[in-house]
C-alpha cells in the first residue's frame, strides 16, 4: 500500500492527476485493501473460486421509482446516483468486503442481448426474520396478502418484478439435500 | 475518508506537511481507519424489512442441467438437492459463511437453476404477473481476479463472448446466452458507476 501511495503522490506532484482524482483513487484503494484480506486463493485447476454475488443489474423504465422502492422497503443504501439514469443500492457487508448491490437503471442505448434464460425472481435474506413483524411491515406498505409461506414471502415491486425475502430457516440451499 | 485525504493533501500542497509525513499518514489511514469503521456508519436508517444479503437467484431456462453444468464448470460450484426440475448451486461449502457476514442466520447465496413453466400459477395459485423490468445481467465476485489471466482461463474453458467490462471486470455469455459478469472486490457499490 505504501508503494502504491508513493506512486500516487508522484503522479500528483507531476500533475498527472488532480486533487480530486488523487482522493478518489486512494479511497477506492483503501476499500479494496480492506476487502482483499478475505479474498481466498483460487483452487488449483480450472475455473474460478466464487466469493459471492457482486451485483444484480436491473433494467426498468424509471430507475428512480425502483430506487425509492428498494431503499425504502428493504433499507438498501443509495450510492452513485448522479441523476443520470442509474443508481447503486447497497446492502449487507461493506462495499468491497462482501456487500451486494442492486444496480437499478433505465434502458441504455444498446438493446438487451437475446437470452433463452431469465432471472424470474431474486430472494433476499432477512436476518432475525420475524413473521409477525414482517407481515405488519408489509401491511403498513399496502401489501395485505403477500404470497408464499411463513418465513418466505413474495411481493411484486413497482414493475411487477417478483421479489422474495426469507429467513435462513426456510431458504437455504443445503436444506434441499436428501429430499 | 475522501475528505480526510483531501485535507492531508492540501496541507502537503501548502507546505504544512512534508512528503514523508503525507505518505505515512495516508498509508496508516488507508490500512487501518476504513477497516475499523463500523458498518452501520454508512447505512440507511433501519426500515422494518432490512435485507442482509441475496439469498438466491432464480434462473429459469430450457434445460436446467445444461446451465447448472456451465456454472459448476466456470465457478467450481457444487450441485445440491437436484429434483426433476431444478438444482441449487451454493456459493461455497456446507458450514461456510458468506464473505463478510458474521451472523449465523444468513446462508450462502445460491443459484437455483430451474426449468419450469413461468406461465403456470405461482405458489399460492395466483397467476404470475408479467414483469416490465428485467434482471439483465448478474455480476459475481471471484478470488484473485486478474483480467488478462481470467480471459485466458475463460477461453480455455470454452466460454463464449468474453469482453471487457468497465475498469475492473469481464463479461461473457453463459450456456443460454445470459450475460454474466465477473470481477474482484474492486468492483463494488462505491466504484461501480463512480
Amino acid at each position: 500500500m505504501e508503494k502504491f501511495i508513493d506512486r500516487l503522490i508522484k503522479q500528483f506532484e507531476s500533475g498527472q492527476i488532480g486533487r480530486r482524482e488523487f482522493c478518489q483513487t486512494l479511497a477506492m484503494a483503501t476499500a479494496v485493501f480492506a476487502g482483499g484480506a478475505q479474498a481466498n486463493a483460487a483452487p488449483a485447476g480450472r475455473g474460478f473460486k466464487m466469493l459471492g454475488l457482486n451485483h444484480l443489474s436491473y433494467q426498468c423504465s424509471d430507475y428512480k421509482k425502483a430506487r425509492d422502492f428498494y431503499s425504502s422497503m428493504f433499507g438498501m443504501q443509495v450510492l452513485n446516483d448522479k441523476g443520470k439514469g442509474r443508481a447503486n443500492l447497497a446492502f449487507g457487508p461493506e462495499p468491497g468486503k462482501g456487500g451486494n448491490f442492486l444496480v437499478v437503471h433505465n434502458p441504455g442505448a444498446n438493446p438487451l442481448k437475446p437470452s433463452e434464460a431469465v432471472i424470474d425472481h431474486i430472494a433476499y435474506t432477512i436476518s432475525n426474520y420475524d413473521e409477525g413483524k414482517v407481515r405488519a411491515a408489509l401491511k403498513a406498505r399496502g401489501y395485505d396478502a403477500p404470497t408464499g409461506r411463513d418465513g418466505s414471502r413474495h411481493v411484486y415491486d413497482p414493475f411487477d418484478y417478483d421479489v422474495q425475502f426469507a429467513s435462513a430457516a426456510q431458504e437455504n440451499a443445503f436444506r434441499r439435500e436428501g429430499r | 475518508m475522501e475528505s480526510f485525504f483531501a485535507t492531508e493533501l492540501d496541507d502537503f500542497a501548502t507546505g504544512k506537511l512534508s512528503r514523508r509525513a503525507l505518505l505515512e499518514t495516508l498509508t496508516l489511514a488507508a490500512t487501518t481507519t476504513y477497516a475499523a469503521a463500523p458498518a452501520s456508519a454508512a447505512m440507511a436508517p433501519d426500515p422494518a424489512l432490512k435485507v442482509t444479503l441475496v439469498n438466491h437467484i432464480s434462473y429459469n431456462c430450457p434445460d436446467f442441467k445444461k446451465a447448472a453444468d456451465w456454472y459448476s464448470k466456470v465457478f467450481n460450484l457444487d450441485q445440491v438437492g437436484a429434483s426433476k426440475i431444478d438444482v441449487a448451486l451454493p456459493f461455497g461449502k456446507k458450514g461456510e459463511k458468506p464473505m463478510g457476514v458474521t451472523a449465523n442466520d444468513v446462508p450462502l447465496t445460491h443459484l437455483i437453476i430451474r426449468s419450469r413453466d413461468l406461465n403456470a400459477p405461482a405458489e399460492g395459485g395466483a397467476p404470475r404477473r408479467k414483469s416490465q423490468a428485467v434482471m439483465e445481467h448478474i455480476g459475481y465476485t471471484v478470488a484473485d481476479f486478474d483480467r488478462e489471466k481470467a480471459k485466458a482461463e475463460l477461453k480455455a474453458l470454452g466460454v463464449e463472448n468474453v469482453r471487457d467490462g468497465g475498469l475492473y471486470s469481464l463479461h461473457m455469455t453463459d450456456a443460454y446466452g445470459y450475460d454474466v459478469q465477473i470481477s474482484g472486490v474492486a468492483n463494488n457499490a462505491l466504484s461501480d458507476g463512480a
